[in-house]
């Protein structure tokens, strides 16, 4: 029987390959792989807009797709189909490790390439030391999100409270997953928990009458933010040229394309050694041998 | 006048987890959460459903295309016909007929079957990151009966809030590239699962729904049970009260001439009063709006827009049925918001012209437009001396008289002449017969163009207060009903309109003219390093805060007790766009100390609320050195 072909499974039989199937052969032809981090939708939208601006400013033919998720943008970059492609720290410590992706431009928020994750808690929960979370319940954003579960969680071992990852599960009273910043926070603002453990920025995904009334007890060290990257084997010049034009969106006249580009206030070039906190990080997971 | 009233509306955004995308993919800091089209489309049939008459063909729309300002290319019915095997047809059946209670029950029936549908797709998928999927989904939906159920049932809401944290954990993680992935708990998710689905059998998929007078998403079981709930305020999606960027620049009299607005109580608090949503009633004051939501900075908000308030970006219906039900005055007359810039130069007020005094335009807008309660003879004269303050943007290129100087361009100076000429079509008067360049390019009265088509037959209703040139450029569009986009579409209107036969040089030439009046050196605010949007609206509410020196010795609770609720309010949600965001407690430990003053009002314990006003300033001058 097959099954009916709608939205939801075109986009789980590889929307990507049939919006817009890599051309090969094309050698001079630019191809970016995006993952969605949002609304596929609005995904292909912003895709037509940034490859359009990205093929006038470099003089090549530029072309964008949508990948299910980051095992298939980093295979695409192994195999060739892609060029380049956006992903998180983490996910790009894996990327390099595995086909040696390069990267090139981080992007900024707040005048700064990284932020952090913090351990968030309301004002009047008394609660004002990680120690004080000692069997209470926690909410996390997602067990593989950098600022939303991993450097957070690292706070407790910092602090002495858990000597590995491991004794987590012992040392609180439950520890729940809720699927995203918003919805940790929401859970510890709600009181459903005790903390949540979220992006430094994540407070401010509250309404203005809930920011007020939580703080955060821990923040950890600083976490690069999403970063452009490249295959290893991308013609230098090529790529060169790319991250020149990418940093034009940086000047005000360009600045709207941005908004395209998963909304960053902008780009610096990427430092490989910022990341070596994340592959130490993944190493401390089990994440990256 | 401050500018950051629309930052009340951050409740909003939300995670850049992936709504659906296949697993999460966080990293980044907040974006805002779209709403997805159904439950879009459901919120905003509860809201024009509420509205009288109720608009049949914006309902049609909610649901049949992409909510203003939509992340989704799609609209709701689409949506559904593409992800669903859920048929709409009772719903459209409902709107066809007009039927407010059908529609109300089959729409509701339709986002909870849309919610069942995602359980089920979680509970079947396959992989971890599919059921994540589906579970994140299935919120977003639920998100259109959320905070309903959290005002009409806590402790529901409590036990769903549960259910779906338990529900989201138990879909494990498919890791990324391989690893770190966690392993499902299908048992667990069963449980949470039948948690929220015997919730919404209950209560938003009964057998038949009690009549509702007004539409929300209360459960049917807290309905049914005649319990009045105090629902929470909110504005329909597509909204949007947010600031207009850039941010016009505001031209205040006295600042210009180097008086501090610290040393002009009545004024400082009438600027206070401008951007107050307290004194306006419910939505307008839970939702924050004010008077410079609309006239940002004494100028326009070109992006306001609200559903059934706005036919189109920058305009408003502000008789109509969302504000003051008492003032709905049943007609379907949305206005281009008007520029209060010059504002003592330009009575009469209204687009009609239809009051002289500044006076009792202000207190109807409050009163009759906002539903607010009736202000006091001391509010009213704040508001009117700090908005008489309002001063027309410098503008090099016209000289005081209304001439144009050697600044302005040779088109512009050709276009004078367009301007001052007498034409036949114009009844042999010139265009600055009504817009005298003198008088600031308007001449105080009121004129049927023919811009408006009559109410009814032999109806003499479209007559409209001659507008100012000055500071044109930047208010489109124009018209009283926004209906031309540009000056230049405003010079062809006139000139067909009123046969002016004016070739298309001289058309050149006087829009030209147009937009050098209309210019002003310097019409926006211009931001940097030191001049932030924070620090602009730090500067601002403290200065609104500098009024407590007059009235707190003069014992007025009454006023007090009204700035305190604007400011300390303004200044905790105004923390949240600071560039420096470690500094954010000391704003909000600041904005307690404000409470402080209040509760000591409250109290009848002036000696405390000086002692706490007194702190409040020493803080506040520490902080401005330090925070930034």
């Amino acid at each position: 029987m097959t099954a009916p072909l709608t939205r939801r499974t075109l986009l789980a039989t590889g929307l990507g390959a049939l919006l817009a199937a890599p051309a090969l052969g094309q050698d001079t032809t630019l191809r970016l792989a995006f993952i969605p981090q949002e609304n596929p939708d609005k995904l292909l939208g912003d895709i037509e807009v940034i490859t359009g601006w990205l093929s006038q400013e470099l003089g090549v033919p530029v072309e964008g797709f949508v990948t299910i998720d980051h095992a298939a943008a980093v295979e695409a970059l192994r195999n060739g189909d892609a060029d380049i492609s956006f992903m998180g720290a983490l996910p790009f410590v894996l990327a390099e490790a595995e086909i040696g992706a390069v990267p090139l431009l981080s992007e900024v928020y707040r005048g700064e390439p990284y932020y952090t994750g913090r351990i968030f808690v309301r004002r009047d929960s008394g609660i004002t030391s990680l120690a004080d979370l000692e069997g209470r319940d926690i909410a996390f954003a997602d067990p593989i999100s950098e600022s939303g579960y991993l450097y957070p969680l690292a706070e407790f071992q910092r602090a002495g409270l858990i000597s590995g990852v491991e004794e987590a599960d012992t040392f609180f009273g439950r520890i729940f997953f809720a699927g995203g910043y918003q919805q940790a926070m929401q859970a510890m603002a709600q009181g459903l928990v005790a903390a949540a453990g979220a992006s430094q920025y994540a407070d401010l995904l509250l309404t203005p009458e809930q920011q007020p009334q939580v703080t955060w007890i821990a923040e950890s060290p600083r976490i690069p933010s999403h970063v452009v990257i490249a295959r290893p084997g991308l013609d230098k010049g090529l790529r060169a040229r790319f991250v020149e034009t990418m940093m034009r969106l940086n000047d005000p006249v360009h600045r709207d394309m941005l908004q395209y580009l998963y909304g960053p206030d902008g780009y610096v070039r990427a430092d490989p050694e910022a990341f070596d906190g994340v592959r130490e990080m993944a190493r401390e997971y089990g994440l990256l041998s | 006048m401050k500018f950051t009233v629309g930052l009340r509306m951050i409740c909003i955004i939300a995670s850049a987890a992936a709504t659906l995308a296949n697993g999460p993919a966080l990293a980044t800091p907040a974006k805002e959460t779209p709403w997805l089209p159904e439950a879009a489309a459901y919120r905003l049939t509860l809201h024009y459903g509420n509205l009288a008459p109720v608009p049949w063909e914006k309902i049609e729309k909610a649901w049949t295309e992409p909510y203003r300002g939509a992340a989704f290319r799609e609209g709701a019915i689409d949506r559904i016909s593409d992800d669903s095997t859920l048929n709409t047809e009772a719903m459209e059946a409902a709107i066809d007929a007009q039927d407010r209670q059908a529609l109300f029950a089959a729409a509701t029936r339709l986002i909870a079957g849309r919610i069942e549908e995602q359980l089920d797709r979680a509970i079947a998928a396959e992989t971890s990151g599919a059921a994540q999927t589906a579970v994140l989904e299935a919120q977003e939906l639920y998100r259109a009966f959320a905070d309903h159920v959290t005002a009409a049932d806590p402790e529901a809401a409590r036990e769903i809030g549960m259910a779906w944290l338990e529900l989201s954990s138990a879909t494990g993680s498919s890791g990324v590239l391989g690893t770190g992935a966690a392993p499902r708990n299908t048992e667990r998710m069963e449980a949470a699962r039948r948690v929220i689905s015997s919730f919404l059998a209950a209560n938003y998929l009964p057998d038949s729904f009690g009549r509702r007078a007004t539409l929300s998403a209360i459960p049917e079981t807290v309905a049914a049970s005649d319990r009045v709930v105090d629902l929470p305020a909110t504005l329909p999606p597509g909204s949007d009260i947010f600031d207009q960027d850039p941010l016009p620049l505001l031209v205040l009299n006295f600042e210009e001439q180097g008086i501090d607005e610290k040393d002009l109580p009545l004024i400082a608090y009438g600027d206070m009063l401008f951007d107050s949503p307290e004194i306006f009633g419910d939505p307008a004051r839970s939702n924050g709006i004010a008077c410079s939501t609309c006239h940002n900075r004494s100028d326009i908000n070109q992006r306001f827009f609200i559903p059934g308030v706005s036919h189109q970006p920058g305009a408003a219906d502000v008789d109509g049925g969302f504000f003051n039900p008492m003032f709905n005055d049943r007609r379907a007359d949305s206005l281009d918001i008007p520029s209060l810039r010059g504002l003592r130069f330009t009575g009469p007020y209204g687009r009609d012209g239809r009051f002289a005094s500044l006076r009792d335009f202000s207190r109807n807008v409050i009163v009759n437009e906002f539903g607010g309660a009736e202000p006091t003879p001391f509010m009213l004269d704040a508001l009117v001396a700090y908005m008489t303050e309002f001063d027309f943007l410098p503008n090099s290129m016209v000289t005081p008289e209304g001439a144009l100087t050697e600044a302005a361009p040779e088109a512009a100076q050709r276009g004078e002449e367009i301007f001052n000429r007498p034409m036949a079509g114009l009844a042999d008067r010139s265009c600055a017969g009504c817009h005298i360049p003198s008088a600031n390019f308007l001449n105080r009265r009121a004129h049927d163009i023919g811009s408006a088509s009559g109410a009814y037959d032999g109806s003499r209703a479209g007559a409209f207060d001659t507008p100012t040139l000055l500071g044109t450029a930047y208010t489109a569009p124009y018209f009283h009903d926004g209906s031309l986009p540009t000056l230049a579409s405003v010079v062809d209107w006139f000139n067909d309109a009123k046969s002016l036969g004016l070739t298309e040089q001289e058309r050149s030439d006087l829009t030209a003219y147009l937009e050098t009046v209309g210019a002003a050196d310097e019409p926006y605010e211009a931001f940097g390093e030191r001049n932030t949007p924070f620090r602009l609206a730090f500067e601002e509410l403290t200065t609104f805060a500098s009024t407590l020196d007059t009235l707190l010795p003069a014992r007025d609770a009454k006023h007090t007790r009204l700035l305190i609720d604007t400011v300390a309010a303004d200044l905790s949600a105004d923390a949240g766009t600071m560039a420096n965001q470690s500094a954010r407690p000391e704003i909000y430990r600041l904005a307690n100390i404000l409470f402080d003053v209040g509760e000591a009002v409250r109290d009848d314990d002036w000696a405390a609320a000086e002692r706490h006003w007194a702190s409040f300033k020493v803080e506040a001058e520490a902080i401005d050195e330090r925070v930034y």
